[in-house]
């Protein structure tokens, strides 16, 4: 018998990245294009709607990264997470039954100073991905952090 | 522009529910950023509608928008239409499949799989559009006996579109059903009259849904809220987004461009 998965205790804290692939495509200028959002706003999570997001966590927190195109026509992915693997190391998970993909992480240790990372996308055809010029970061539980 | 106008609102669900307001809790976006569109991933969006007219002067057809809502923190809405309830059903069938396995004395297989089946929740008479009594959690996994701390945001629900836009019959809001009628596929779209340009706002009403735990099991309970938006009518003749000209024939060249 495989061994019972543990159960998660809480939701998730969920950073969301809108995309319009079409205006990023046309550009080149995938951050003039890319709006984030986490639902951790009210535990003191800052930079809504923009590519450099900052998100609050604690140690222990599950994370998971997902993505909501402006046009469903248009292939959109989150292909990459740029982080320091010792505070989080996230891996790509799909939707059960389905080829959408999300990626989740735990946070590993506290965080004392904010921790900078970078998300990579796919968008439309395009077989390089295209890395987000800003920063996004992880900041501890402490709101002086 | 025959293009139709995609409009999507993104609603941090749990803090809407925590503060029984969309205030701060509602994101807007539109595909017409580069037409003019301001206030993208704000609540203050107001979308662009140009074209009273084409380039030669004769006039325009109406415009369309669509309206897509989205839970922020949930599954996201790229999954198929039926997602949610196909998953539901999947998880009941290896369950299923599961128990014929299990010997009748079996106590850890029996709980085990009742882990798999999961919780369900009962309807409220008034909610609308919950996809499934079957509560998933935001991977789309089954939420077990915590169910209430970990449920799945189901996708928010409009109800109705008002304000002065519909009022003053700058657009015709309707909602439509898709094919997939089965599976709570319905949508909202409007035409937009295009002749008389200014800024015109409208209300939308959406019903979220939130797990409450009773004495007699778990039940969506919806929870109506609504937030304003703005569409503005430019003069602007409307043009090829592609070419920047009129809406004739697209300008192929006569050869591939260079990669």
């Amino acid at each position: 018998m495989p061994p019972k998965p543990p159960s998660l205790a809480v939701r998730p804290v969920t950073i969301t990245a809108v995309i319009d692939p079409v205006a990023a495509l046309a550009t080149g200028d995938l951050d003039e294009n890319l709006y984030l959002y986490d639902t951790n706003r009210k535990a003191g999570s800052a930079g809504f709607g923009t590519p450099g997001l900052r998100t609050r966590v604690r140690k222990g927190d599950t994370l998971l990264w997902n993505v909501i195109p402006l046009e469903c026509e248009t292939f959109v992915a989150l292909s990459g997470i740029e982080i320091d693997r010792r505070v989080a190391d996230p891996v790509r998970k799909f939707y059960p039954g389905t080829d959408i993909a999300f990626w989740t992480a735990t946070v590993k240790r506290d965080i004392v100073k904010p921790v900078s990372y970078r998300l990579s996308f796919l968008l439309g055809g395009v077989a390089d991905p295209f890395t987000v010029a800003a920063e996004q970061a992880l900041l501890g539980a402490d709101k002086e952090a | 522009m025959a293009q139709q106008h995609g409009i999507i609102v993104l609603v941090d669900v749990d803090n809407a529910l925590t503060d029984r307001t969309l205030d701060g809790n509602a994101f807007w976006f539109d595909n017409m950023k580069f037409l003019g569109s301001t206030g993208e991933g704000t609540e203050h969006l107001v979308t662009i509608v140009p074209g009273t007219y084409y380039s030669d002067g004769s006039q325009a057809t109406e415009q369309v928008l669509n309206w897509l809502p989205a839970s922020l923190g949930a599954v996201p809405p790229t999954v198929p239409r039926n997602y949610l309830a196909e998953q539901a059903l999947q998880t009941d069938r290896d369950a299923l499949a599961d128990l014929a396995a299990v010997g009748s004395g079996d106590e850890a297989g029996i709980g085990r799989i009742k882990d798999q089946v999961g919780v369900n929740a009962k309807q409220s008479r008034a909610a609308k559009g919950v996809t499934t009594a079957k509560v998933l959690d935001a991977t789309g996994r089954v939420a077990g006996q915590n169910a209430a701390a970990t449920y799945n945001y189901p996708a928010p629900v409009i109800t109705d579109i008002t304000g002065p836009a519909v009022e003053q019959q700058i657009m015709y809001p309707a909602q439509y059903g898709s094919p997939d009628m089965i599976y709570d596929g319905w949508y909202w779209a409007a035409t937009v009259d295009t002749s008389r340009p200014g800024i015109y706002s409208y209300t939308m009403h959406i019903q979220l849904h939130e797990l409450i735990e009773r004495e007699d099991g778990l039940v969506w309970q919806p929870v109506d809220l609504t937030c304003t938006s703005a569409l503005e009518i430019i003069s602007d003749p409307k043009r090829n987004a592609f070419t920047g000209a009129g809406l004739g024939v697209l300008p192929i060249p006569d050869l591939p461009p260079a990669p």
